[in-house]
């Protein structure tokens, strides 16, 4: 599957998953579907320019009844961890986070960052499901959002090179 | 002047406006405008990225961010993120006591001369002021409401607050009473009924 046809896949799961509003900060692995997201009417694009003010966007419009997410590099993960930390988890505010995985199995230059997302995910106590099949993706979208509402937390995807169609 | 004598001049004009202030400034303003319409992040600098969310969620419904100097600052990528954005219904705050005040009142860089005001005219907002006075400020917020574009109103002000009782909402009962003084005011719903249970 290429990155275009990849990338409406996991539109379309974020639309079934009731995602209406989507702030991102680019990767190159994800510019197909930051493009998806900002060409679609009926959901609401904040670009960013740091992630971590995404968190405290996504917060304010999830007060106001909004079903955020929050699509990102992995290295933007570690940028808002505090905000994470102490808007998200302190408030119990829900937010899907679509981390796009990199340093993951086969990539290069990366791995440092690779190495420490996952644990740093379990540090924060948020649930994380890795997404390697475009089969999976709209099931794992939902389920995802579902339980970030029911938990009142975040809840992370990780975002592999095999769904996104990219090498 | 400090703060307080800046927001005192305003708390009777807002009405029921949404209103996200960290800090101490958080007691202030719950102090002069008692409600459940106050929202309190415990994150230096997202005041005024949660108060963009706001502003982006009810486009109809006035918004405004208060903020001191060393939020301002942490949080410099936000502003033209917010620039771009360019909520009409939002109005930025900044009280400039060149200190973080509430972390031992150690100095920030505005003591060196840094421009708030500078700042967020670079990163693209339209409309931004120093004022140096309580009824300048109140003045100029006045204009701004009126004018319903978005807008940074600033002032230096000296550190310290009088007198004012704590706040006694935790996080995430401020959070729920924020929500519900929402859907209250906004008459729509926006939390999952409670004893929800899936069809399937």
């Amino acid at each position: 599957m290429d990155s275009k046809k990849a990338a409406q896949v996991i539109v379309q799961g974020l639309k079934k998953a009731g995602i209406d509003f989507v702030a991102t900060l680019p990767d190159l692995k994800v510019v197909e579907v930051i493009g998806a997201v900002d060409r679609d009417p009926e959901i609401k694009h904040v670009p960013l320019c740091r992630e971590e003010e995404g968190v405290g966007i996504c917060a304010g419009a999830y007060l106001t009844g909004k079903k955020t997410a929050l699509l990102m590099q992995n290295g933007g993960l570690l940028n808002s961890c505090n905000g994470l930390t102490t808007t998200c988890l302190q408030f119990q505010i829900p937010i899907l986070l679509l981390v796009y995985y990199a340093g993951d199995l086969g990539d290069r230059g990366f791995t440092t960052v690779g190495s420490v997302t996952e644990p740093v995910l379990q540090g924060l106590g948020i649930r994380t499901y890795v997404l390697r099949k475009t089969e999976e993706v709209e099931e794992t979208l939902r389920g995802a959002q579902i339980l970030a509402e029911d938990s009142r937390r975040p809840v992370a995807v990780l975002l592999t090179k095999s769904v996104l169609g990219v090498k | 002047m400090q703060r307080y004598d800046y927001l005192k001049t305003i708390a009777g004009d807002v009405g029921d406006a949404l209103v996200v202030s960290a800090g101490l400034a958080a007691r202030e303003w719950q102090a002069l405008r008692p409600g459940d319409g106050n929202f309190r992040p415990r994150t230096l600098g997202l005041a005024s990225s949660i108060a963009l969310g706001i502003a982006l969620g009810l486009p109809r419904r006035k918004v405004m961010a208060i903020d001191g100097d060393g939020a301002f600052l942490m949080n410099l990528c936000g502003l033209p993120t917010i620039a771009w954005q360019n909520p009409p219904n939002l109005i930025h705050l900044l009280f400039d006591n060149q200190c973080y005040e509430a972390s031992g009142a150690t100095v920030t860089a505005t003591v060196s001369g840094t421009d708030a005001v500078a700042l967020a005219k670079g990163a693209g907002y339209r409309h931004a002021c120093w004022v140096k006075s309580p009824q300048e400020f109140r003045e100029e917020f006045l204009k701004a409401w009126k004018r319903g574009e978005l807008g940074l109103i600033a002032a230096k002000v000296e550190p310290g607050q009088p007198e004012l009782p704590p706040i006694r909402v935790d996080e995430v009962e401020n959070k729920y009473r924020f929500i519900r003084h929402i859907e209250a005011t906004e008459k729509r719903s926006i939390l999952s009924p409670a004893d929800h249970r899936p069809s399937s």
